[in-house]
């Protein structure tokens, strides 16, 4: 089986600056990392420095996701000799110990190692997503709520949280947290778009507009959010369709809609443009914007 | 009256102007290594954190809240703020003043801070005026007044002499200010080698409490949620996105 660098023809250097950039933006390509990193650090260990440490526990998590117990123990036993009291490694014990499905140890760990300090936030999420992986969905909740008490800033918990609560079909709540989201990132069109659909589920003719709001401020901050799009075109033909709204509420929903549908037909000529099935996709969109156009029934 | 210019020996700068500079360097690098091998973990309690928090998340709330719908912004606002028992009315956080004497880790950190800065400066500075003594180094650029004679002018017992020729200990004194940007360029900002940083920590001193700060942090912040209206960013939205076609062209 031929090795990474001469299938792609890539020095250990690029591998190195690779596995980094994947670091540095949260990639979770488990495979690809798995077979990088496993060369890396077979062939290259030595000259990697001590830039080999953080590959070994980037190299871990990606093992334990890809079920390669072995690889993962490795790095495991070489982080432990170098580190050999870190909370940090310690995390990583515990990692594993949930991967072989023995959630009383690793729980056990992580107590231990928030007794000797309260604020470590790794411990505290790792038993969060234990219990998620079990299944106990409002239990998860129950602890997210109180770690969010505790550490109000953290995102990536206000997010997850966000996600148990819609499994839970709580719209209500998943709003909440998506609105902390939206105000710790005011740019990030993706959180608007969820924030709208949340909305947009919950229904009820002030959801409906608020949605349609947030779904235009979600185009506004990324014009080729089609998702974001159709949403548009979904909330300004329900209001429309609806008896019970006053005539020039009616009126506007109309040209909302009627714009959010010549942008659908626009976007998808553009896509379409120079090959030779453009005519009958373009009549597919037609057809579909006709067949989700909302009556009252 | 111009007094008549004093040459000096050109042996003076290459040995006594130029070695005073790269003693007071070396001093100050050496000191900034020990500073960090001497340096003790700062544990933040879990409070302490989570109140920082909680004030960014005010902030926020204040910056950003127009993105948010009305009734969440007012919800939002009357949780910190409400009279009885909003977040920033109700919470007060014990204020215990570390006060140097009771506090054993504060002694510890005030003492190391004491032997890693002030000692050596001393103690070189000393040396310096031993070894260097008996002749004048430089001239300030600057006219002087007779006051300063005893202060700049250490062993140089010559009633005439303008005040602004200085000895070395004054030359020291100024390397060990001037420098000061070198380090920063050198080993980078916050380092253990800033003097004059240190004494003005030392001067703020023990009253630098966390603890009587986060009560004032809480008030200034209910004082600024107070004072915050909500103007709805998305008021127009709508209007605003439809002026034009979309863009649908770009990576």
């Amino acid at each position: 089986m031929a090795s990474i660098s001469e299938l792609y023809d890539v020095t250990w250097e690029e591998m190195r600056d690779k596995l980094r950039k994947w670091r540095e933006e949260n990639y979770r390509n488990s495979e690809q990392i798995v077979d990088v990193g496993e060369e890396l650090i077979s062939e290259h260990a030595s000259k990697l420095g001590d830039d080999i440490w953080i590959i070994y526990e980037q190299v871990m998590i990606a093992a334990l996701d890809c079920s390669r117990d072995d690889l993962a123990w490795s790095c495991l036993q070489e982080l432990k000799r170098q580190f050999p009291d870190s909370h940090r490694v310690k995390r990583l014990v515990g990692m594993r110990l949930e991967a072989l499905e023995r959630y009383e140890d690793a729980n056990k760990l992580y107590d231990s190692v928030l007794q000797d300090d309260p604020t470590n936030t790794a411990a505290r999420k790792r038993k969060i997503s234990i219990l998620r992986a079990q299944g106990r969905n409002t239990d998860a909740i129950r602890e997210l709520n109180e770690y969010l008490e505790q550490f109000v800033g953290d995102q990536e918990a206000w997010h997850e949280l966000s996600e148990l609560y819609i499994n839970e079909h709580d719209y209500a709540k998943a709003a909440f947290c998506l609105e902390e989201l939206m105000m710790t990132n005011p740019h990030n069109h993706l959180y608007c778009e969820q924030y709208a659909e949340v909305k947009y589920t919950q229904g009820g003719m002030e959801n409906m507009e608020l949605a349609r709001k947030y779904f235009a401020q979600a185009l506004k901050l990324n014009n080729r959010n089609m998702r974001a799009l159709f949403g548009l075109y979904m909330s300004a033909s329900h209001i429309a369709a609806n008896t019970k709204v006053s005539a020039k509420v009616k009126k506007d929903n109309v040209k909302y809609a009627a714009w959010a549908a010549s942008q659908i037909n626009r976007a998808y000529q553009l896509a379409g443009r120079g090959k030779k099935e453009n005519k009958c996709s373009m009549k597919a969109v037609e057809e579909m914007l006709e067949s989700m156009h909302i009556t009252m029934s | 009256m111009a007094e008549p210019e004093l040459l000096l020996d050109s042996n003076i700068r290459l040995w006594v102007v130029l070695p005073i500079v790269f003693i007071t360097f070396l001093v100050g690098v050496i000191r900034h290594y020990v500073s960090i091998l001497l340096q003790s973990d700062k544990k933040l309690t879990l409070e302490q954190v989570s109140d920082s928090q909680v004030l960014i998340r005010s902030r926020i709330l204040r910056e950003n809240g127009k993105y948010i719908p009305k009734q969440s912004f007012l919800m939002r606002k009357f949780y910190f703020n409400n009279q009885d028992d909003g977040f920033f009315k109700k919470t007060k956080r014990k204020v215990v003043p570390p006060s140097p004497m009771t506090d054993p880790s504060m002694l510890t950190d005030m003492m190391k801070g004491n032997v890693t800065n002030v000692l050596p400066m001393i103690l070189i500075g000393g040396w310096i005026n031993w070894t260097f003594s008996g002749f004048v180094t430089t001239k300030v650029p600057f006219p002087l007044t007779l006051r300063f004679k005893p202060m700049l002018q250490q062993g140089i017992e010559l009633l005439s002499l303008d005040a602004s020729w200085v000895s070395s200990a004054s030359w020291y004194f100024l390397n060990v200010f001037g420098l000061r940007s070198m380090y920063s360029l050198i080993l980078g900002q916050d380092n253990g080698a800033d003097q004059s940083r240190i004494m003005q920590d030392q001067m703020s001193g023990a009253a630098m409490a966390m603890p009587a700060d986060t009560n004032k942090a809480f008030k200034a912040e209910w004082e600024a949620l107070e004072l915050t209206d909500h103007q709805w960013a998305l008021e127009n939205v709508e209007e605003d996105l439809m002026s034009k076609d979309l863009d649908l062209s770009g990576q």
